[in-house]
């Protein structure tokens, strides 16, 4: 448990605190999708002062943890060739993939190189014509815009030894796919504030409309959340079910419109595997057919790769909601960060992860299953 | 991974078409693209950074409040790569 004296605004987030439990006359469960959120509300240990008030659910927000095993099979069979130079964001490299992982291959001897802008993997491809270089494009909305422009500055400037594998989520589908469940328990969402800086809100009213649930907006500050939560739990008690902005200082309800545009333009819906959740329709990005030339699965020809998650491992119903991480059997002996098992205890942003390094090793008797 | 991280920007070029410039997160500088951002960002602006792209615009109160909240929630891996990637030269 943290001491609220260790807030920048203790005083402040106290009176929230006081506000969400003398507003809610029962206990309502939330759904935070933003692996930020998740990281700071288990290290503030949010979530444990507001029990009896609220249940806080980590949902499916953290993209290295949703990114299936076969996308990183896939990436671990390209890095492994020798006419490629593979490169990636950092938090991929540890990543387990059915064999190993993206830093075992290149401590084989693999080109796999970090890169901290799409751009800088083009500039990769351009100093070496001879190689083939690959960028591993994973991520929400946020990062969508930058991986848009690696591949249309790529087809403007005639880099033709660059492609790019795929493997773009969005949030809004996640939702769907979540409220869908027959054994649901989430009553309402804080959206993550950094993914609507990009792609503003608009998406979510249909959402709000059609599951009467409330979406609210949220940065990620301590302050930010629980403000997120009295706003979400305002409305459940009003029987609202709209969308609402805590962040407004930094995100509009249209968004970053040139960014948007060029995601459009490059990229288009797609079905997409997400880890421990399966098949989500229309729920991911890939590029379109006139950028084919710039897709790696096309290039390579990695269609035939298919492989299953491990059963050992339960992210998905980690990230469903259904269970806590210390739930999992694995949790915290077979699987911990210097050897995770699964995705969400490889990112600091994964549920599993944060309840490991935040000292959460037992379950609490009131979460769970049962609703 | 989606969070982003405020600086100002300190140098505004064109590469080849493509708005380019240096950004200065807390002493800490960096090529960004302000593409997405231009034409109304200008020098000394505050930009929200990801992966490289300023993505939003926001004033420097709100800039110094979520550096320094990133900075206290170790949150900065993104800058860390920068040294990561500079350290370990070409592969
Ligand atoms: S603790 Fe490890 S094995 Fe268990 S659900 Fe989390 S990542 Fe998977």
């Amino acid at each position: 448990m943290k001491y609220l004296s260790e807030y920048r605004d203790p005083a402040v987030a106290l009176a929230l605190l006081g506000r969400i439990t003398q507003t809610a006359t029962r206990r309502w469960v939330l759904m935070e999708v933003c692996g930020g959120q998740t990281h700071t509300i288990v290290r503030q240990g949010l979530d444990q002062l507001l029990e009896g008030a609220v249940e806080m659910i980590h949902g499916p927000g953290c993209p290295v943890c949703v990114t299936p095993l076969e996308q990183i099979d896939k990436a671990l069979a390209l890095a492994g060739r020798p006419d490629v130079i593979f490169t990636s964001f950092g938090d991929m490299l540890r990543v387990p993939g059915s064999e190993c992982d993206l830093l075992q291959v290149r401590s084989r001897g693999g080109a796999v190189r970090i890169v901290y802008s799409p751009l800088d993997a083009l500039d990769i491809a351009a100093a070496h014509p001879d190689k083939e270089v690959v960028f591993f494009a994973v991520g929400f909305e946020t990062t969508a815009p930058a991986n848009a422009m690696a591949v249309w500055r790529a087809r403007q400037l005639g880099i033709r030894n660059f492609s790019v594998l795929v493997s773009h989520v969005t949030v809004p589908p996640a939702i769907s796919a979540v409220l869908d469940a027959p054994d649901n328990r989430v009553q309402g969402f804080l959206a993550a504030g950094h993914v609507c800086t990009v792609m503003g809100w608009t998406e979510y009213e249909p959402l709000a409309r059609r599951y009467r649930v409330p979406i609210v907006v949220t940065g990620f500050e301590p302050v930010d959340i629980l403000e997120g939560i009295l706003m979400a739990v305002r409305q459940l008690e009003e029987g609202r079910s709209e969308v609402e902005n805590q962040y407004a200082r930094a995100v509009t309800r249209s968004g970053t419109v040139p960014a948007r545009e060029l995601v459009a333009r490059v990229f288009c819906l797609v079905d997409r595997a997400w880890r421990g959740l399966g098949v989500i329709p229309r729920s991911g990005l890939g590029l379109r057919e006139e950028f084919a030339a710039f897709d790696a699965e096309v290039r390579f020809g990695l269609g035939s790769i298919r492989v299953a998650e491990p059963e050992e491992c339960r992210a998905g119903d980690v990230l469903r909601g259904k269970i806590k991480p210390p739930a999992c059997a694995a949790f915290g002996t077979r699987c911990t960060p210097l050897h995770p098992l699964g995705a969400p205890m490889v990112s600091s942003e994964g549920a599993c992860a944060a309840y490991y390094n935040y000292g959460r090793y037992r379950v609490a008797a009131a979460e769970g299953v049962a609703g | 991974m989606c969070l982003g991280i405020p600086g100002r920007v300190v140098d505004l070029r064109d590469d080849r078409g493509l708005a380019m410039g240096v950004v200065d997160f807390g002493g800490v500088r960096r090529e960004v693209c302000l593409a997405y951002v231009a034409p109304e960002v200008q020098l000394g602006d505050y930009v929200v950074v990801h992966v490289g792209f300023a993505i939003s615009r926001v004033d420097e109160a709100e800039a110094r409040r979520t550096f320094e909240l990133l900075k206290a929630m170790s949150q900065l891996e993104e800058l860390d790569w920068l040294g990561e990637v500079a350290d370990r030269g070409p592969a």
